[in-house]
C-alpha cells in the first residue's frame, strides 16, 4: 500500500565510489505534490544520492522506489516509460550544445511523442515563455548567460509535463534576484501542476523559501528529515552548524593530525 | 477523453471532456482545426476538462492563430479550475477570449 | 633490503594487473557499444525509436564528404611517390614498364584503405572523443539518459552507420586518386600515355584485390567509432579530460588500424 503513499520511497541506500563508502543507510520518502530539499554540505554524498534518483548509479544496496516503481530493479523499457514523467534540471544546464534553445526544449517530445511539428514547436515556445525565455528559441545554448541556460533547462526538464522534477544546485552561479524569481517558479510549479520536486542544494536561504521537507546529509547519512521548522529548530550541534554556517571543529588528536601531515 | 462537435446560434462549439494527455490532444486538435476549416466561428468548452497538458494548450493555441489567419471567431467556454491553472502559468489567460458559457458570449453582441 | 624489494615487485605486480584489468574492460566496453549500436541500428525502428536520419547523414557529410580534398591530396601524392620508387627500383632490371602492376596492387590491396584510414583516424577519431567527451564532461550525456534517450542510439550508432558506410567508399576514392597519382608521373617520367596506363593498371588487378582492400576498410572503420566513441564516454575532469582522451583517440585508433592491417594482410594472403 505505501507505494501509494510516496511519489519517491528510499530504502536502506548504501552506495560506494571505488572502496569509499558514500552513502551509508539512507532512507527518505517524499510525498506526491511536496517539494523536499536534500542538504548538505561538499562531500555529504547529496550529489550521490541524487544520481541515484535518477538511475544513473545503481546502489550496493537498498532500493530505491519512484512513482511507485523499483527503479534499481527495473528493466531497461520499464525506465524509458519512466524517465517521460521526469524532468531533471543539472547545475550546469547540461543543454545540448549543438540544438538551438527551442530544439533542445522540443527534443523530448520529438523523441516520444508522434505529435505534430507545429504543436511540438508552440509547445516548446510555452515551455520558455513559462521561465521567461520567450524569442530565445533561435540561438544556441553558447549564447546564453548563465542564468538563462538554467531557465531554459527547467524549460527543457518540463517539456513532457513531468509528474516529478529534480533540480540539482538551482541557484548556485545565479544573481539573487534571478535565483529567488526561479524559487518562485518553483512553488508555482508545485502549486498549480501538482508537481513532485525534489531540490539538491546548498543554498540555506532557498532552501527554507521553497521547502516542504527537509532532508540534511552528512558524511552518508542522513542528519535530520523533517518540515522545514523543525529542522530549523533542531537541537542537533552539526545541524545548526550547518545552518549557521559555523565551520567544524578539528575532530581528530594531535598525534593523528602529525601522522597525516608527515605521511610517516 | 472525449469530444463533440455542435453548431449553436451561429458557432460551431467543440465540447472536450475529460483528461487532454498526449494520447488524445492530436483527435482534439482535429475536431478544432476541422471546424476551423469549414469556416465556422470556433468555441472550445472546456468547462468537463480535468486535466490538460501542453499539447492540448498548444492546441488551443494553433487553433487561435489559424482562425486569426482566417479572420474567425475564436474562444474558450466556462474554463475549469484545472484548465485554467495550466493557462494561468503560461500567462494564456490573457491571450484567449474566455467566456462563461455561451450564453455569456451571446449576451457581448447585445 | 629484502621487503622493499619484495614491496617494490609485489607494487608493480599490482600495477601491471591493474593495467591489464583495464585493457580487458575497455575491449569488454568496446562489445557492448558495438552490440548496443547494432541493436539499435537493427531493433529500433521496431521499438518506434529509430537511429536518427538527420544525425546519421551529418555524420556521413563530417566524416565523408569533408574529407574528399584531403583524402585526394594526400593519395595523389602516395601514388606519385609509388611511381618514383618503382620506377627507381624496376630500372635496375630495366623494367620500368611494369611499374604499373606494382603502382595498382600496392594501391588497391595496401595503400588506399591504410591512408584513408589514418586520415579518418586523424579527422574522425578526434572529432568523436572531443565532441562526445565534452558533452559527457558538461553532464549531457547525462541528460540525455535521464530523458529517456539512449546515449548510445542517440550518439553511437549514426556514427557507426557513417563510418561503414563512408570509409570504404573513400577508400575507392583514394584508390582512384593514387593511381591518377602514379599516372600523373608515369606520363612525365616514361611518357606512357593515360590510356595505357589505365589499360594495363585494370588487367592487373583483379576483383579479389578491390575486395580485400575494402574488407580492410571496414575494419577500420569500426575501429575509427569505437575508439573515438569509447574515449569520449570515458571522460572524466573537464576540459583537460577532453584533451587527453582525444589524443588518446587518434593514437590509439591509428595504432589499432596499422596492426589490424598487418595480421589482415597476412591471413588474407595466406
Amino acid at each position: 500500500m505505501s507505494a501509494n503513499h510516496y511519489a519517491i520511497e528510499v530504502e536502506d541506500l548504501v552506495a560506494y565510489y571505488g572502496s569509499r563508502r558514500i552513502l551509508d543507510g539512507v532512507s527518505l520518502q517524499v510525498g506526491y505534490g511536496e517539494i523536499m530539499v536534500i542538504m548538505g554540505g561538499s562531500g555529504s554524498g547529496k550529489s550521490t544520492l541524487l544520481r541515484h534518483l535518477l538511475a544513473l548509479q545503481t546502489p550496493r544496496s537498498g532500493s530505491i522506489r519512484i512513482l511507485g516503481r523499483d527503479i534499481t530493479t527495473a528493466s531497461a523499457d520499464m525506465l524509458h516509460e519512466l524517465r517521460q514523467s521526469i524532468g531533471v534540471s543539472f547545475q550546469g544546464g547540461a543543454l545540448l550544445s549543438s540544438l538551438t534553445i527551442g530544439e533542445n526544449v522540443a527534443l523530448p517530445l520529438r523523441e516520444h511523442t508522434r505529435l505534430d511539428d507545429s504543436i511540438i514547436e508552440i509547445t516548446a515556445r510555452l515551455k520558455l515563455e513559462i521561465v521567461s525565455l520567450g524569442g530565445f528559441e533561435h540561438l544556441y545554448p553558447a549564447q546564453l548567460s548563465g542564468g538563462m541556460i538554467k531557465r531554459a533547462a527547467l524549460a527543457r526538464a518540463m517539456a513532457m509535463d513531468p509528474k516529478m522534477l529534480f533540480f540539482d544546485e538551482p541557484s548556485a552561479g545565479l544573481d539573487p534576484v534571478v535565483s529567488s524569481e526561479l524559487d518562485d517558479l518553483i512553488i508555482k510549479l508545485r502549486d498549480t501542476l501538482g508537481v513532485t520536486i525534489v531540490v539538491v542544494t546548498h543554498e540555506l536561504e532557498s532552501a527554507f523559501k521553497i521547502a516542504d521537507h527537509i532532508t540534511v546529509l552528512d558524511h552518508g547519512r542522513i542528519l535530520i528529515s523533517g518540515t522545514a521548522d523543525i529542522v530549523r529548530n533542531s537541537s542537533i550541534e552539526r545541524v545548526q552548524d550547518l545552518l549557521h554556517r559555523r565551520s567544524r571543529p578539528i575532530e581528530i588528536s594531535a598525534d593523528d593530525y602529525l601522522h597525516r601531515l608527515t605521511g610517516g | 477523453m472525449a469530444y463533440q462537435v455542435k453548431k449553436d446560434s451561429g458557432f460551431s462549439v467543440v465540447h472536450l471532456t475529460g483528461d487532454i494527455d498526449l494520447s488524445c490532444s492530436p483527435e482534439a486538435r482535429k475536431s478544432i482545426l476541422d471546424s476551423l476549416a469549414a469556416a465556422q466561428p470556433t468555441l472550445v468548452d472546456l468547462s468537463a476538462v480535468t486535466y490538460i497538458d501542453s499539447s492540448g494548450v498548444a492546441s488551443l493555441v494553433e487553433g487561435y492563430q489559424t482562425a486569426k489567419k482566417k479572420n474567425l471567431e475564436f474562444g474558450l467556454l466556462g474554463v475549469s479550475e484545472a484548465a485554467l491553472s495550466v493557462l494561468e502559468l503560461a500567462r494564456l489567460d490573457r491571450v484567449f477570449p474566455i467566456y462563461a458559457s455561451l450564453k455569456d458570449r451571446l449576451a457581448k453582441n447585445g | 633490503m629484502a621487503e622493499t624489494s619484495f614491496g617494490s615487485v609485489r607494487g608493480r605486480l599490482v600495477q601491471l594487473g591493474r593495467a591489464a584489468t583495464a585493457v580487458i574492460e575497455e575491449y569488454g566496453y568496446w562489445v557492448t557499444l558495438l552490440g548496443e549500436s547494432l541493436y539499435w541500428i537493427v531493433v529500433g525502428p521496431f521499438k518506434r525509436r529509430p537511429v536518427r536520419l538527420s544525425a546519421t547523414v551529418a555524420q556521413m557529410v563530417s566524416i565523408g564528404i569533408a574529407a574528399v580534398p584531403i583524402v585526394f591530396m594526400l593519395s595523389f601524392a602516395i601514388g606519385v611517390m609509388l611511381a618514383i620508387q618503382g620506377i627507381y627500383t624496376l630500372r635496375q632490371f630495366g623494367a620500368e614498364t611494369q611499374v604499373v602492376l606494382g603502382i595498382a596492387l600496392s594501391v588497391v590491396r595496401e595503400f588506399g584503405p591504410l591512408i584513408t584510414g589514418i586520415l579518418v583516424a586523424g579527422r574522425t577519431g578526434s572529432a568523436l572523443a572531443a565532441r562526445i567527451g565534452t558533452m559527457q564532461a558538461n553532464q549531457e550525456i547525462d541528460a540525455l539518459r535521464v530523458m529517456g534517450i539512449d546515449p548510445v542510439r542517440f550518439l553511437a550508432a549514426p556514427v557507426f552507420i557513417a563510418t561503414l558506410v563512408m570509409v570504404p567508399a573513400l577508400t575507392l576514392f583514394s584508390d582512384l586518386a593514387a593511381m591518377f597519382g602514379g599516372a600523373v608521373y608515369c606520363q612525365l617520367e616514361l611518357g606512357l600515355n593515360h590510356v595505357a596506363y589505365w589499360d594495363q593498371a585494370t588487367s592487373f588487378i583483379v576483383i579479389n584485390d578491390v575486395t580485400q582492400g575494402l574488407i580492410k576498410s571496414l575494419v577500420f572503420a569500426v575501429i575509427v567509432a569505437l575508439v573515438g566513441i569509447s574515449n569520449g564516454f570515458a571522460v572524466t575532469g573537464g576540459a583537460e579530460g577532453v584533451g587527453r582522451a582525444t589524443t588518446r583517440a587518434v593514437v590509439a585508433s591509428i595504432s589499432y588500424i596499422v596492426l589490424a592491417d598487418m595480421l589482415f594482410t597476412y591471413f588474407l594472403n595466406r
